[in-house]
């Protein structure tokens, strides 16, 4: 962790305000209550970055959903370096076999927890399994997903705010901005 | 058995193949891409990995810039020849991110470049073999005696050529809004 980390201070551009979140979150919203209107949705949830997407998108669908929450590890995280083999951390609380689940991320870059994740969920026999993220970096791609929901398409920066974290900071900005190169590089030199 | 990488990067890329579970194959298949007037080949391109589960070819560029050149030429040829072959090239640039998002920044600088070779192919003279083969394809094309994979007169065969898989592509540089689909 960072310690001399400041806030905003370390952002050198702001890539997406507060308002364009904001107005992108209830047009998603409006788009994923129309198509599952009388069907039964659960939103799935993947900790952290994607923490206060999922509470702004959730209060955006106007038709009644369940919520749960996962959480997988990282590559390079210190837990779980040992193992080299990817865990979840947190599993669903309650089945999801035959039930709508759309899975909410913060953002899809290299596609690998997220092609984990599918496959991991598909296991779990629900009805229709699809996919909302709040950014998508497709320069980044390594494993191609067929995504339902994208608010915004990003280039190849490494944005961080709004749930997305560099050393498990900045997640409580309320924008997406990009980090100013010396911040890592000075934390990578370290 | 331990792979015998040839770059430290594309250890470090399998590592995170297998962290998620995604399978992968080193070097497994050799795509002809020149060939000489006698229909002999004389330039391959062999992509560092094969994810069977995705039909994906990942080629890891991480060398230094002339011969990043050289080899983005190759994939270029690649793509001519093959068209339906689903490769993804990833530069330095690509793996220095891929570390950042990990955590692992301060590893770049020992994994990519060329102080990354961990076990570099050699003839025996001190240079790199990627750097011969180029070195002797450019003397070919230069005398003109290498037929050209476009317009040259030895396409590659049937024989030649791999399954053919479908191409994708990526990049974006700038922000847009929305998507679309959804069943």
């Amino acid at each position: 962790m960072n310690e001399h980390a400041n806030l905003h201070e370390d952002i050198g551009e702001i890539l997406l305000t507060e308002q364009e979140i904001d107005a992108m979150v209830r047009e998603l919203g409006a788009r994923i209550s129309a198509d599952y209107r009388g069907r039964k949705l659960t939103l799935v949830s993947v900790l952290k970055g994607s923490l206060p997407f999922m509470a702004d998108l959730m209060r955006a669908i106007d038709i009644p959903v369940r919520i749960d929450l996962m959480e997988v590890s990282s590559y390079g995280g210190t837990a779980t370096e040992s193992s080299g083999l990817v865990r979840i951390l947190k599993d669903l609380s309650a089945s999801i076999a035959d039930e709508d689940v759309l899975i909410v991320e913060d953002i899809i870059d290299t596609g690998l927890t997220l092609n984990y994740l599918v496959r991991y969920l598909r296991g779990k026999a629900p009805a229709s399994l699809h996919i909302c993220t709040l950014l998508d970096k497709p320069a980044r791609r390594l494993v191609e997903i067929p995504v339902d929901y994208t608010g915004f398409t990003i280039p190849d920066r490494f944005v961080v705010g709004y749930g997305l974290d560099f050393g498990e900071l900045y997640r409580n900005l309320r924008y997406v901005g990009v980090l100013k190169p010396e911040v890592y590089t000075e934390v990578g030199a370290g | 058995m331990n792979t015998p990488f040839a770059h430290a990067s594309e250890a470090e890329m399998s590592r995170i193949l297998d962290f998620y579970a995604v399978r992968w194959d080193y070097e497994p298949h050799t795509f002809p891409i020149l060939w000489n007037l006698d229909g002999d080949v004389v330039e391959s391109f062999s992509p560092d990995f094969y994810l069977p589960d995705l039909d994906l070819y990942l080629e890891m560029t991480t060398l230094r810039q002339k011969l990043v050149r050289k080899k983005n030429r190759k994939l270029r040829r690649l793509r001519e020849l093959y068209p339906d072959l689903n490769v993804k090239l990833f530069y330095a640039r690509d793996f220095r991110a891929l570390m950042l998002k990990y955590g692992k920044q301060a590893l770049t600088a020992g994994l990519s470049g060329s102080s990354g070779q961990v076990a570099a192919p050699y003839d025996g003279t001190g240079r790199l073999t990627t750097q011969i083969v180029a070195d002797q394809v450019m003397a070919a094309e230069a005398a003109g005696i290498v037929a050209a994979a476009t317009g040259g007169e030895s396409p590659p065969t049937a024989a030649d050529r791999a399954t053919t898989r479908s191409r994708h592509s990526s990049g974006a540089t700038a922000i847009t809004k929305g998507n679309v689909t959804h069943a």
